[in-house]
């Protein structure tokens, strides 16, 4: 082991860490257990194990609408947030303007603003533009509270990258979307992509925005969990929690192995 | 490979009310290069910067031939440029780094690879097309970089301190190469610096920067023998700097009376001065012994003690203190068979020179 760490210093060290990491996986793995329970109301320790839980969600076609809404949803507002989100940040490095700090503040405030209150806002905004399409207001609701962290992961990353190279680039003929493309991109490319991911998951589990702009036609995955939850709380309420941490395990994982191998060439 | 004219007409940049560059004119001929000389924020970056297309001038033209570029963008002005952190393409390979130019101009593949190949050769980094930059020392990705910039067959070469972040030895090797290359493909070049012995060795022609104007332009020689200003003997070289009043005129010339103890013979002076500063070099003055000539009554000749010595190999410095409490500096030439310094601390000595070593300063 290395020299650091060694001693008293490390076990408190390692104790800390083992402890934060039970309270983060615990209740995760709290839910997964239960998903598997062979009985008709949630309980702890779980009884025997059964996967009939899974098999009644995944013919549940309420959870399936809800689940296709959610990653249509939350695909568009990955997309929608690095299309508002990455030419924003670039600006805001690259930009000399007047009253950029402001305009810095005011494109990351849906970090600070109550997500709840933000929603309501949106919820009245929309409607008094006559916006009747609960899926478009969604996909905007859902832009508007992600775009942030796209912005600060991208700030991050742009503000690492030389000048420099973008000037290269242009000495050499690229004019500046080229250079965008083929410089500046292939270097912020791990901070698009957390931006990318974070706008995913923000979008997917959001409740507080969704709340207000849902409808019963068009109802996302968190609110059809929430409904259930109040309606029968059996083991199918676990088994879908189960379902969305094991697809944002294999998201993070996937994104890593993806970045990382770039990461990896570049270097 | 063509060579351009480069002319700066009356060439100003503002930022927020604070001059960076205060009109400046210059005419680089072809072929030649051309060195920007000045201490940190005098400007010369940005200027090079404006010839680039990097940054708009304020007021001003760039002409190439006399052609006007002030509103060509950068990516259609073909000047190939070199950074002083090199500016490779981290994620492209070596041989990527060189096509990126030849491909932004739709180059066919197979000429690329041809022209990628000879643009390796020149600068004999032909075993490490496929590298990485991160996979290169400091030296090889600069090549790398004069490689991606000459490949595309540009109108000027720009140099930022290209040579900046490289340790002394394969600094002066690269200076002398690339001053070779250049001379060999007549190519323009505009360098920027703020290392005179960079300046000195690879100019034809030295543009000396001060608060954003031209403080003095001419050849090594000239601005080395001749300043035009107390700023320009200063900053290139070491000087020794007088100042006195015209004590006696003689033909074109004049005695200055420094102090009690040193007067100088100039023989080239304005007939309107009466008061000026001389400057002369440290190499121009000879050391000797007191008492072996009984000086002082003369001209250009000065009793002093030794306050400092320093032995730096083919050189010795002295630092004297003359009797009324100024300083001269002197640089002796060390004779190899030489047993170190040749004169110790405290000792008394003679300085003196010729007259033709005292240049005096139009401006100061």
């Amino acid at each position: 082991m290395d020299e650091r760490f060694s001693g008293f210093g490390a076990i408190i060290l390692y104790t800390i860490t083992a402890g934060m990491m039970l309270f983060i996986l615990a209740p995760l793995l709290l839910v997964m257990a239960v998903s598997v329970s062979d009985s008709y109301f949630v309980t702890f320790p779980p009884q025997g194990f059964t996967l009939k839980w899974y098999a009644k969600v995944l013919q549940d076609r309420d959870f399936l609408e809800a689940m296709r809404l959610s990653i249509l949803l939350a695909l568009g507002t990955t997309a929608g947030s690095l299309l508002f989100g990455v030419p924003a940040a670039f600006a805001l490095v690259r930009g000399r303007f007047f009253g950029l700090a402001a305009i810095k503040g005011f494109l990351l405030s849906p970090l600070i603003f109550p997500a709840l209150v933000t929603g309501l806002a949106l919820l009245q905004v929309l409607t008094k533009l006559g916006s009747q399409d609960a899926r478009l207001n969604l996909l905007i609701g859902h832009v508007v509270v992600t775009s942030p962290y796209v912005i600060r992961t991208v700030v991050t990353s742009l503000q690492l990258v030389d000048e420099n190279l973008e000037d290269a680039a242009r000495t050499l003929g690229a004019n500046r979307l080229t250079t965008f493309w083929r410089v500046t991109l292939p270097q912020i490319a791990s901070g698009v992509a957390a931006g990318g991911l974070f706008a995913f998951m923000v979008s997917f589990d959001n409740y507080p925005v969704t709340m207000w702009l849902a409808n019963s036609e068009y109802s996302p995955v968190p609110l059809v969990l929430m409904r259930q939850l109040v309606n029968v709380f059996d083991p199918s309420v676990p088994a879908m929690s189960t379902i969305i941490i094991l697809m944002a395990m294999v998201g993070v994982l996937l994104l890593e192995k993806l970045v990382g191998l770039r990461r990896a060439l570049a270097a | 490979m063509r060579s351009s004219e480069v002319r700066l007409d009356r060439l100003s940049k503002e930022y927020n009310r604070t001059v960076a560059v205060d009109d400046v004119s210059l005419t680089i001929e072809p072929g030649h290069m051309v060195a920007l000389l000045g201490p940190s924020g005098c400007g010369k970056t940005t200027c090079l910067r404006m010839i680039a297309g990097l940054i708009r001038p304020t007021s001003g033209d760039v002409f190439v031939n006399d052609k006007r570029m002030t509103d060509v963008p950068v990516h259609r002005r073909n000047v190939g440029m070199l950074f002083q952190n090199y500016a490779l393409f981290p994620h492209l390979t070596v041989e990527e780094n060189i096509a990126f130019g030849l491909e932004m101009r739709g180059i066919s593949k197979a000429d690329a690879a041809r022209k990628v190949g000879e643009a390796l050769n020149l600068v004999q980094l032909s075993s490490f097309g496929k590298r990485y930059p991160a996979q290169l020392s400091g030296g090889q990705q600069q090549r790398v970089a004069l490689g991606r910039a000459l490949v595309i067959e540009p109108a000027m070469l720009l140099l930022d301190e290209p040579l900046g972040a490289l340790d002394k030895g394969l600094r002066e090797s690269m200076q002398v190469e690339l001053r070779a290359l250049q001379r060999r493909l007549g190519l323009t070049t505009v360098m920027v610096t703020h290392d005179q012995d960079e300046a000195l060795t690879m100019a034809d022609k030295i543009v000396v920067m001060r608060d954003g104007k031209l403080e003095q332009v001419g050849s090594a020689t000239e601005i080395y023998q001749r300043p035009a200003s107390k700023f320009v003997a200063q900053f290139i070289g070491a000087s020794n700097l007088f100042q006195g009043p015209v004590e006696q005129r003689n033909g074109s010339g004049a005695v200055i009376r420094v102090s009690p103890e040193l007067s100088l013979q100039v023989d080239q002076i304005p007939s309107s001065a009466s008061d000026v500063m001389v400057s002369i070099r440290p190499e121009a003055i000879v050391v000797e012994r007191a008492g072996q000539s009984p000086a002082s009554q003369r001209a250009n000749s000065v009793t002093a003690r030794v306050d400092q010595a320093i032995y730096r190999g083919f050189v010795s410095h002295y630092y004297l203190k003359t009797p009324s409490g100024g300083q001269i500096i002197v640089f002796e030439q060390n004779q190899s068979q030489q047993a170190g310094l040749r004169y110790a601390v405290g000792e008394e000595v003679v300085a003196r020179w010729e007259s033709p070593s005292n240049h005096v300063i139009a401006r100061h």
